[in-house]
């Protein structure tokens, strides 16, 4: 999971994966580590979701998180423009990193339609350039399952 | 043939052409492929040349790994089964010397594993500190086995952890019997991230990587190895090799595992042959090196063995005791045991009593024998020993003090002075005694025969004997009986000698003692001695102010006087 500062990536999952630990480990080490048991096509699948503090001013994403990722959710919010453009700049850095793992680009709070920043040319062009694109939101459990679904197709795919 | 060869001069030297042509070719000699070619040919020279280099042919095959171990199993075991059906004592033979070592080796393991178990069983279920853990376990809302292992080892390794070292996938774990599961992929992944934390966080120390999480008493130690990590969680503090233990481990799994660790697309299963290497990290140490000496078996078969013993000294006290008061009593006048017999934890006599014989009571207390488990069944008869004839003498003729009676066999004799009257009374009453058949009168009123009172003989009389007797036990034997009642005898002239001459003349009643060891006891014992013989003396009719007790130290007087005995000297009484 890589966002902004609060985009809303731990409310996306919290209440999807099977977690044992505290969110205190997103601000003291960076990173919280749930896991997410899943069937696709008859197969047995475990995800281990790396869940990454939100890159801010005070805290920046460590790469070396991403090293090993088979692929990833990148998260930005709807109702603020600039996180589209964080959003942009971490999956420069993860898609170097991760060797182009496959990725998702998830636009949350489209429960705020009315507050909507994010315009939907932005998007265009991104779909463009080939990114998957799908508007979620965690109040509401609008597209989370299949956004977590559609990534491991992509990454069983990919492999 | 060949001396034709050799004169044809042209022939010889296409023959050294051909062989000179031959060794640049296959550089061999004609000798040497004639050599190989007879070789080939015999098939004994062929087997014998094979056969050296045969066992080192599948020494090779199987180090390069194309001749498997596996395959020639079947082979072995067929030939083994073979063998066995055949001639089953060729093998027999060939495991004797080592089957019984075996079978001595395997009973003593097990009794030595009975023996810690019975132990084990006695420390955890006695020991205080069991119930300290199970309140720790309590308090804590940790399980006791955690409690327990916590306490019990030095160290302890509850879960091993192999992780890709890239994904911080859990490849596979092992977990200690006696632990509990954890959410391992979880876990796996958070090491990987806080690995990558420390390592990011603290570039300065580049060359170095996080080996240890500590947490309290637990530490996560991590290996690192090119694509994967072992995690150990061990509670306590390993020993140093540990860590060489987790080193080999790492290197183990790489070599064996190099391409899928490589390749590693997420599947899991095919490290699960990792097993047998991460079961030797497995590890933990007891506490105390426990003694082979079994304590609480010790302990518990001592109390036993005590108890036992104990019992059969309380048996023993108790039957020596009985047979004591039994002895003695048949020796008390009037008595005669016939029988005795221990039965239903009671303890019978059978056996005659007199009808005047006295009581047992202080020789049942002197016994300290448990009355109430004493049954006397005696029967009434008349017993003719001379105590009790003279006893019944005294009653039926009552002889006056000036008159003394003795019995033997049948005679009942008597000395002295007596009234005319009373004589006469005497010898028409004596018949009325039991046992008495005849009675001597020859030496009564025979005063021309009788000595006058003289302190010249009565005192000898008197201070010859000595009387010795056991540790506290004032009881006379029949020998002493015959020497008691001529004492008493003389004490009697010396009765009438105060009579006669109005004078006060007494006896000491001296028991000896020495000053050796606990004197205050040793006294007490000898005034004890000296008073009961006193009283036995009035128990014969002697009067009370003939008589004094009195106890003197051996190491006081001149003469040597022998401990435990009982003796006599006059002396005269001053107002």
């Amino acid at each position: 999971m890589l966002g902004a500062f609060a985009v809303g990536k731990t409310s996306l999952v919290q209440s999807y994966v099977h977690s044992i630990f505290s969110e205190r480990y997103q601000t003291t080490i960076g990173v919280k580590i749930d896991q997410k048991n899943l069937c696709f096509n008859d197969t047995d699948v475990t995800l281990m979701l790396w869940d990454l503090y939100g890159d801010d001013d005070f805290m920046k994403m460590k790469p070396s998180y991403l090293i090993g990722s088979s692929g990833y959710l990148l998260v930005a919010d709807g109702t603020r423009n600039d996180t589209i453009n964080v959003a942009l700049r971490l999956q420069e850095m993860a898609s170097e990193t991760t060797k182009d793992a496959p990725f998702i680009l998830l636009i949350n709070k489209c429960d705020l339609i009315d507050s909507w920043e994010v315009e939907q040319e932005t998007l265009n062009k991104l779909e463009q350039k080939g990114w998957k694109i799908m508007l979620t939101s965690a109040k509401d459990s609008i597209m989370v399952e299949e956004a977590f679904s559609l990534l491991t197709q992509m990454m069983l795919e990919k492999n | 043939m060949g001396e034709k060869h050799n004169t044809n001069p042209s022939e010889i030297l296409e023959a050294g052409k051909l062989n000179e042509l031959r060794n640049l070719i296959i550089g061999l000699d004609h000798q040497e492929l004639e050599r190989l070619q007879n070789l080939i040919r015999d098939p004994h020279i062929f087997a014998e040349e094979i056969s050296e280099l045969l066992p080192y042919s599948v020494r090779k095959l199987i180090e390069k790994g194309e001749l498997a171990i596996d395959s020639l199993q079947p082979f072995i075991e067929d030939a083994m089964h073979k063998s066995i059906q055949n001639n089953p004592k060729r093998l027999a033979d060939i495991l004797f010397p080592i089957m019984g070592p075996a079978i001595r080796k395997a009973v003593s393991e097990d009794l030595k594993r009975m023996i810690a178990a019975v132990n084990a069983n006695l420390e955890a279920g006695l020991s205080p500190r069991s119930f300290k853990w199970r309140l720790q376990a309590l308090l804590s809302k940790r399980s006791y086995t955690e409690i327990l292992l916590a306490n019990t080892y030095i160290f302890h390794v509850s879960h091993v952890f192999l992780i890709h070292r890239e994904t911080g996938i859990l490849l596979n774990q092992e977990i200690a019997a006696e632990s509990t599961d954890l959410e391992s992929d979880m876990i796996s992944g958070m090491l990987t991230a806080i690995r990558d934390f420390v390592q990011d966080s603290f570039k300065s120390a580049a060359s170095g990587s996080l080996d240890v999480v500590q947490v309290g008493d637990l530490n996560i130690l991590i290996e690192q190895g090119p694509h994967a990590i072992i995690a150990a969680i061990v509670e306590g503090q390993p020993p140093a090799d540990y860590r060489l233990t987790l080193t080999e481990t790492v290197e183990a799994v790489h070599f064996n595992h190099a391409t899928d660790l490589e390749k590693f697309d997420g599947a899991t299963k095919v490290f699960v042959h990792t097993s047998k290497f991460l079961k030797n990290c497995l590890q933990k140490e007891k506490k105390e090196k426990k003694s082979n000496v079994p304590w609480p078996l010790i302990f518990i078969l001592t109390i036993i063995l005590g108890l036992i013993f104990w019992l059969t000294y309380l048996n023993f006290d108790r039957n020596k005791r009985f047979n004591d008061f039994v002895e003695k009593l048949d020796e008390l006048p009037g008595y005669h045991i016939t029988k005795t017999e221990k039965r239903n934890r009671n303890f019978f006599v059978y056996g005659l009593r007199d009808f005047q014989a006295g009581t047992y009571d202080s020789l049942l207390a002197q016994s300290r024998f448990d009355s109430s488990r004493l049954k006397l069944q005696l029967e009434p008869y008349i017993s003719i020993e001379p105590a009790m004839v003279l006893k019944r003498a005294d009653e039926i003729i009552n002889p006056p003090s000036s008159v003394i009676i003795n019995y033997a066999a049948g005679n009942l004799f008597l000395s002295g002075t007596a009234s005319e009257e009373w004589v006469n009374q005497a010898i028409e009453n004596a018949y009325k005694i039991y046992g008495v058949t005849n009675l001597d009168t020859s030496r009564l009123n025979q005063k021309t025969d009788i000595p006058q009172p003289d302190l010249e003989w009565i005192i000898p009389a008197i201070e010859k004997y000595t009387f010795i007797f056991e540790m506290n036990v004032v009881s006379l034997s029949a020998k002493q009986q015959q020497q008691f009642d001529s004492l008493v005898q003389a004490a009697v002239h010396l009765d009438d000698y105060n009579n006669m001459y109005n004078k006060k003349m007494a006896i000491y009643v001296r028991s000896y003692t020495s000053r050796t060891g606990n004197v205050d006891a040793n006294m007490r014992v000898a005034v004890k001695r000296a008073e009961s013989f006193a009283s036995l003396l009035k128990d014969a009719g002697l009067r009370d102010e003939l008589l004094e007790a009195q106890v003197l130290f051996t190491e006081d007087v001149n003469v040597s006087q022998m401990l435990r005995s009982v003796r006599f000297e006059v002396f005269e009484k001053i107002e």
